[in-house]
């Protein structure tokens, strides 16, 4: 029976301690943390406003993690602080355990990937008079934009495993479905359009407060730059790993042309995973002092860096590291520190620095794969160029358009390798795209180049699969 | 549910019972109560006529006049502390005079039976444990958990740890929780009384997980023993169900002492002794300069070279000083027919063997007892208490400055003491791997302190509507707030060793929890006697609103010497608000036929919870018992007394966990919202526990010898659990009810009275309980419930089939060790170490008195139960354990634990014998008392000693220990915690 009735019975008997039947009484709210509920039951554009601030940051989610995994999968550096043994056995030489180190790097992005979903959700019960379509529009592009760089990020890691992309679900719900390799791309490539739509479509200015990382990139005009860069990325991505082919290529190229690309400006130039050293906020994840053991940069690149005119070696490879002395654990010897996120010249470990997510070098780079695959080679070698001379001060290349395909691949992992180290683990996704697994170093008998990452032990007890689990995939 | 109708139906049998008329021809019998032995009157023996509800109170010469109904009558006399005495009254009498005896058990003594009823223990359909004030009281102790060790049976009383001013956990009858609350419920005088530990933060400064490990005091620590007449543990769920969803893990019912009629009675005792330290571990000395330095590397050669190779005492250093502790209780006690008073006002001060750590309590009662004419009777509670908990630096830290840990590494041959310029010796200058720490250059500077403000108060009103000899009504309201301040100041300097070399040296923490417990119920109480039979109708409505608040600010990168949280740099903010109202009605009837042979009871309770899922709903807990006694059976005056029991319990989900809350993220200097990866569960509803308990209870030789046999299955269903879904649902965690845990075991208590003469006295109590646990059903994988040990160390892992208290972690395979186990080869497994559940757990009380001198002592026995000893895993690091580099820690240490992971060395038996209390009392004669001229009309003096002997085979301190403080389950980790410590205080206590 309801408590009303008995209010109505207490009242009869004429009992004058009604205190509980006020039902408000009882409706305690928690005070702590917004619920889901009160936050997207009638949401208002100043709750969209921190939702969009959720969203900026679940961007972060696993970053340091997959550029310190992926890139000792890529040989770009090793672990060596030995207090957790797993980062010179396990990562270097597997297998990897789905429910410890070779599960990671999965459930931070589908967290923010959730806070996405809950925040498009809730942008259309915004009444119009509070939120304009445009605006709308806008927020619709920007989440949508950063969720595709989420999905791209999860579907590196998992490789021809694909990766479940309709993850909106309750929890009363089965877990979603496992997409191919290729219909996951589809569908990035998909979602990264639906974005530029929605942006195109938005109005003057974001309605909320743009995370940091993306300045200059802060409006849905300038933004939708950003939304085509790493759409090209993905398109390219998806030429390599699942056989786009050309099309794919053309598809880049189009995109390309409505990015930020500039081979005269600053190669610097894109968006950034943005941190602060401020109280509270997320800080670098990978800085350290010069003193401190975890961090070393893989030998093999200084060994394989080319030489500048004047018999010095490539200046990515001498910016971006500094000698110290030598660590070893299980047999891995290192000696070079990464100072990509140092304050330069004291290499002080610098909380603030920022990540690149998408920067004018790697648009380059791309449009040169791009061009190459297109039969525009000259051009794709010009692009090429441009990346040698302008950041390693390096000569120009030698190839020419009557090169091999695979000696332009030789030379365009190169400059990937050197020009975005330590950023997001290109040497490993590289030599799976390209199938040069070969190519990286393996410094111990046994050591391996995983082609995935394996599907974490949670994922396969929930579906009801015995770890390690290969989903079905649709 | 129709709760409703039920209540109706109850109101109806109340009403329906409309009483007959008083007898038309009566009369006056007068007489007087008075002690056996010492002839002293008896004030305030209740004087009764049996088969009628006509009673009546000696005033305080024992004189009574009554009026009873022509013809014979028996009258029935009882006092508290007496056993009750039945006198046949002819009709041509009008005297009577009665001697009553001492209820040395307690039998007569009235315990709760509902929320507005009370019954006689003899009379107890069910097991409620009984503590008298002055067994509490007897021997000095700082809380009144310890007071209560080898005193009740099927109640596990456990410590965490050393630590002055409590930190103790009581368990009822096992562990009936996962992730629910596990704290039986306290209520003091109608007064519903928080014992939250509210957590302050000590891992910021101390590097270890925040809050699990902060070991604070149960707020227990506030009440005052001495203001206690008795505690009652309501420990099945057929007695504790009164209290419905608040009393899954059992019920304890404190009351406090009420004035007494009379001229006013003051006492006043002072009692002064001190703590030292009870075992300590032996230092490991260095036979040669080469030895120290193959422990501790090049940097022992250097300080070596400047310093002497003495073998320093550390336990002794750090912990061997003691203090003066003292306690002093004032008290007055008096009034007359309408008003009865007690005012008391305690203080207290425990110094501790650390240096800078103790309790201080200092408290402020006054109870009042106020007639309002014939009918109305008011009885006020009201106590302010201050305590201040000093608790010192202990159990795990990662940056040395607790100082169990620092001891652990720190080289034998650094002295700890301060130089003679004044400054410490850092022992990071001594060894490799010795810390950048000194405990007493930390005791000197750092502060851990707690300061709580505390009011309880709250009133009792009973009216009785309607009374004649057959029949009565009475209505009973009772209202009450529990409202406390704590605030924790947590000071950890730059100057300090392990401080200064941190990028930003220097940590303050103010800590507040408020917290506010408010409830109030109102009953109606109908009671029937037809000839031998009595019937009693009890319905009523109980509320209850709880709050408790807090807020912390850490600061760190302070400026020298201040500890103001504004004076640094880093600022961490943080607020935390737990709310929850429940309001219940319930309906309860106690039959009593044949002559008072046999009672039945049956009640049931409908509640709703804020904390609920559905916050409308009514969960109803049902509640059945009762008892046969067989009268003269064994002997004269024996009875042996059959009862069984059933009822249900709820444990309310916790608060929060309905809702799935967003997460807060912090970027770009916007405050964000994100999901906060937890699911709650809009439909959670209450843990429930189903219980029968069955026993019977033997009183021989009036009294004399009693035994209390207690069997009891239970089982928890809907638990309160936290599975894991799939993480690309961007959910870690799902809160759910699921899985089921049984719980069984048995609870015996004795008492003897070998020897009862004039001059001498023996009376013995002893208690035994035995207890075990299962996981019958849990829809989840296993898993390591929250503060359960350290992954890989030995740890709680809760799986289906096995104990809740199993522990679990690396062990060999069978058949292999170290000897035919290569290094990195493959010869360990996850398997069963040990169980932190003892094997039954004893107590044994005797008392002796001859003439006027007393001497009483208890034993608390634990056999069985297993211990995760990491303080020798952490001594076995340092090179501090008194056999390192022989054989045996070569084995254990390093070819066990180093190279292969094996914990199975550092699992240990639990076994103890603990000499808990000891007391001798002697109590001057009234002549001497009189002569001394200060108008004292009594005066005691004695000797009391807690803690003085124990025996165990523990390598460690103390078996009794926990690591992560108080748990659902206890994990029984002992890391480097407070060292325990014995007590001895001299008393003496004055009446004037």
């Amino acid at each position: 029976m309801t408590n009303t009735k008995i209010c109505v019975a207490m009242a009869l008997a004429g009992v004058l301690a009604v205190a509980g039947c006020s039902s408000d009484q009882f409706d305690i709210q928690n005070t702590n943390a917004p619920t889901v509920e009160a936050t997207t039951g009638s949401p208002t554009k100043l709750t969209l406003a921190r939702l969009a601030v959720g969203v900026g940051s679940g961007l972060l989610a696993d970053v340091g993690g997959e550029i310190a995994t992926w890139g000792a999968f890529g040989r770009e550096e090793y672990n060596l602080l030995g207090n957790d043994p797993r980062t010179t056995t396990e990562t270097i030489g597997g297998p990897l355990d789905p429910g410890g180190v070779g599960g990671g790097q999965w459930n931070g992005k589908y967290a923010a990937i959730r806070t996405i979903n809950i925040y498009l959700a809730a942008i259309d019960k915004v009444p119009a008079s509070d939120m304009t379509a445009g605006e709308k529009a806008a927020s619709k592009g920007y989440a949508q934009t950063v969720k595709a760089v989420l999905l791209h990020r999860l579907l590196l890691r998992n490789g021809t495993l694909g990766i479940p992309v309709d993850v909106d679900a309750g929890l009363d719900q089965p877990p979603a479905p496992f997409l191919t390799q290729a219909n996951a791309y589809n569908r990035i490539v998909t979602l990264l359009d639906d974005a530029r739509t929605n942006l195109a479509a938005g109005s003057a200015a974001f309605p909320f407060v743009m995370s940091p990382g993306f300045t200059g990139f802060d409006t849905p005009a300038s933004f939708v730059q950003f939304n085509r860069a790493y759409s090209a990325k993905v398109q390219i991505h998806r030429a390599t790993f699942v056989g786009g082919g050309t099309a794919a290529y053309q598809a880049a190229l189009a995109a390309i042309g409505q990015s930020f690309i500039d081979v005269a400006g600053s190669l610097k130039t894109g968006v950034y995973y943005g941190y602060s050293s401020a109280s509270g906020e997320p800080s670098n994840p990978l800085t350290e002092p010069l003193e401190a053991v975890r961090f070393y940069i893989h030998h093999s690149i200084e060994t394989q860096a080319q030489l500048k005119a004047n018999g010095d070696k490539d200046d990515r490879y001498t910016s971006k590291t500094v000698r110290v002395a030598t660590r070893t654990q299980n047999n891995l010897t290192e000696t070079l520190k990464p100072v990509i996120y140092n304050v330069p010249g004291t290499f002080a470990p610098d909380l603030d620095a920022d990540i690149p997510l998408m920067k004018n070098e790697e648009l380059i780079l791309l449009r040169a794969e791009a061009r190459w695959f297109t039969s525009d080679k000259a051009a794709a070698l010009s692009d090429i160029n441009v990346v040698r001379t302008r950041s390693g001060g390096l000569p120009n290349t030698s190839l020419t358009p009557g090169s091999s395909d695979a000696a332009f691949i030789t030379e365009l992992m190169y400059n990937r390798r050197y020009s975005l180290l330590w950023e997001q683990g290109t040497s490993w996704n590289d030599a799976r795209r390209f199938s040069r697994k070969g190519d990286l170093p393996r410094d111990r008998p046994g050591d391996t180049i995983f082609d995935f990452m394996p599907i974490p032990a949670g994922e396969c007890d929930a579906r009801g699969l015995v770890v390690p689990c290969t989903p079905p995939t649709t | 549910m129709s709760i409703h109708r039920r209540v109706l139906r109850l109101a109806a049998a109340a009403l329906l019972a409309v009483p007959g008329l008083l007898h038309a021809q009566s009369r006056q019998i007068s007489g007087t109560v008075t002690r056996s032995g010492s002839g002293a009157p008896v004030p305030e023996a209740t004087v009764s006529i049996a088969g009628t509800i006509t009673s009546t109170r000696t005033d305080a010469q024992g004189k009574f006049t009554i009026t009873a109904p022509a013809g014979d009558v028996r009258l029935t006399v009882r006092a508290i502390g007496f056993t009750r005495k039945d006198l046949i009254v002819l009709s041509t009498k009008i005297a009577a005079d009665i001697v009553l005896d001492q209820d040395v058990f307690k039998l007569e003594e009235v315990v709760v039976s509902g929320q507005a009823t009370t019954v006689e223990r003899r009379n107890l359909t069910t097991s409620i444990g009984y503590v008298s004030g002055e067994d509490l009281t007897r021997v000095a102790s700082p809380t009144i958990e310890s007071a209560l060790y080898g005193k009740l049976a099927g109640v596990n009383i456990q410590g965490n740890g050393g630590a002055p001013g409590g930190g103790i956990q009581m368990q009822i009858r096992g562990n009936n929780t996962i992730l629910g609350s596990y704290d039986p419920l306290f209520v003091v005088d109608g007064v519903i009384y928080s014992n939250s530990r509210v957590t302050n933060g000590r891992g910021t400064i101390v590097d270890e997980a925040t809050n699990v490990e902060d070991d604070p005091a149960n707020r227990l620590a506030d009440l005052n023993p001495a203001d206690i007449q008795s505690i009652e543990v309501l420990k099945g769920a057929a007695a504790a169900a009164i209290y419905g969803s608040q009393a899954a893990s059992g019920v304890v019912i404190v009351k406090t002492i009420r004035g007494l009629a009379g001229a006013p009675r003051v006492d006043v005792s002072q009692r002064l002794g001190s703590f030292d330290l009870l075992r300590a571990y032996k230092p490991g000395c260095f036979a040669s300069v080469a030895d120290a330095v193959s422990a501790y590397g090049a940097k022992a050669t250097a300080f070596l070279a400047t310093h002497p190779l003495t073998c320093y005492d550390h336990y002794d250093q750090i912990w061997g000083k003691n203090r003066v502790s003292y306690e002093t209780v004032a008290d007055v006690n008096g009034g007359n027919e309408t008003t009865k008073y007690f005012v008391s006002a305690t203080w207290k001060k425990d110094n501790a063997i650390e240096p800078g750590t103790g309790f201080a309590r200092q408290a402020l009662r006054v109870n009042l007892d106020q007639k309002v004419g014939q009918k109305i009777n008011l009885s006020v509670s009201s106590v302010f208490n201050r305590s201040v908990h000093n608790r010192g630096w202990g159990n795990n830290c990662n940056n040395f400055a607790c100082f169990g840990y620092a001891e652990a590494y720190i080289p034998s041959f650094v002295d700890l003491r301060k130089q003679a310029d004044g400054s410490y010796l850092n022992p990071g200058t001594a060894g490799g791997s010795a810390p950048n720490a000194n405990p007493l250059q930390t005791a000197e500077f750092s502060r851990n302190e707690a300061e709580t403000n505390r009011f309880t108060g709250g009133a009792t009103l009973t009216y009785n509507a309607y009374t004649t000899d057959k029949s009565s009504i009475r209505v009973i309201g009772t209202a009450g707030a529990d409202l406390f301040n704590q605030n924790d100041v947590l000071f950890s300097p730059n100057n300090l060793f392990y401080e200064a070399i941190q990028s930003r040296p220097g940590t303050s923490i103010d800590n507040n929890g408020l917290s506010r417990l408010i409830n109030w119920n109102a009953n109606i109480a109908h009671t029937l006697r037809v000839g031998g039979s009595q019937f009693a109708t009890t319905a009523g409505i109980q509320y209850a609103d709880n709050r408790l608040k807090t807020t912390r600010i850490t600061t760190d990168n302070l400026l020298p010497g201040q500890s103001n949280v504004d004076r640094g740099t880093n600022f961490a903010v943080g607020e935390f608000l737990q709310r929850n109202r429940n309001l219940a009605f319930y309906g309860q009837e106690d039959v009593n036929l044949l002559n008072d042979r046999l009672t039945i009871s049956g009640g049931i309770r409908a509640e709703r919870s804020s904390a609920n899922g559905n916050i409308n709903k009514y969960y109803t807990f049902p509640r059945a018992s009762a008892r046969y006694t067989f009268r003269d059976l064994i002997g004269s005056g024996s009875e042996l007394k059959l009862r069984a029991g059933y009822g249900e319990l709820g444990n309310p989900p916790n608060f929060g966990n309905k809702f799935t809350t967003l997460g807060t993220p912090l970027y770009g200097t916007q405050i964000g919202l994100a999901n906060g990866g937890v699911a709650g569960d809009a439909t959670i509803k209450p843990e429930r526990v189903k219980e029968i308990e069955g026993g019977f209870d033997l009183n021989l030789w009036n009294g004399r010898a009693t035994v209390e046999v207690t069997g009891y299955r239970r089982r928890t269903t809907d638990l309160l659990l936290s599975r894991t879904p799939a993480p690309s649902t961007g959910f870690n965690s799902q809160i759910f009810n699921g899985g089921i845990i049984s719980n069984k075991g048995l609870e015996v208590l004795v008492g003897l009275t070998p020897v009862q003469k004039r001059n001498f006295s023996w009376v013995s109590q002893t208690t035994f309980t035995i207890h075990r646990s299962n996981v019958d059903s849990l829809p989840v994988p296993g898993f390591r419930p929250p503060g359960s040990g350290f992954g890989g160390l030995g740890v709680l892992f809760l799986e289906q089939g096995h104990p809740l208290t199993r522990i679990y972690g690396p062990r060999y395979k069978s058949g292999l060790s170290a000897a035919n186990c290569a290094v990195g080869g493959k010869c360990t497994e996850q398997g069963d170490l040990g169980d932190t559940e003892p094997t039954f757990r004893m107590g044994f009380t005797n008392g002796f008195t001859y003439k006027s001198l007393n001497f009483s002592f208890t034993v608390d026995w634990q056999k069985g139960g297993t211990v995760t000893n990491l303080t020798q895993v952490l001594r076995d690091d340092g090179a501090t354990a008194v056999d390192w580099g022989k054989p045996a820690w070569t084995k254990r240490f390093l070819d066990n634990f180093a190279f292969r992971g094996v914990m199975t060395d550092y699992i240990e038996s639990a076994t103890f014998i603990k000499l808990r209390e000891v007391s001798v009392n002697y109590a001057l004669s009234r002549k001497v008392a009189q002569a001394l001229g200060i108008g004292a009309k009594e005066i005691r003096l004695g000797v009391t000693g807690r803690d003085l002997l124990w025996s165990t085979k523990y390598s460690g301190l103390d078996p009794e220990v926990a690591n992560f403080g108080a748990q659902a389950i206890r994990s029984n980790v002992d890391v480097t915690p407070y060292p325990p410590s014995r007590s001895v205080f001299f008393n003496i206590a004055v009446g004037f």
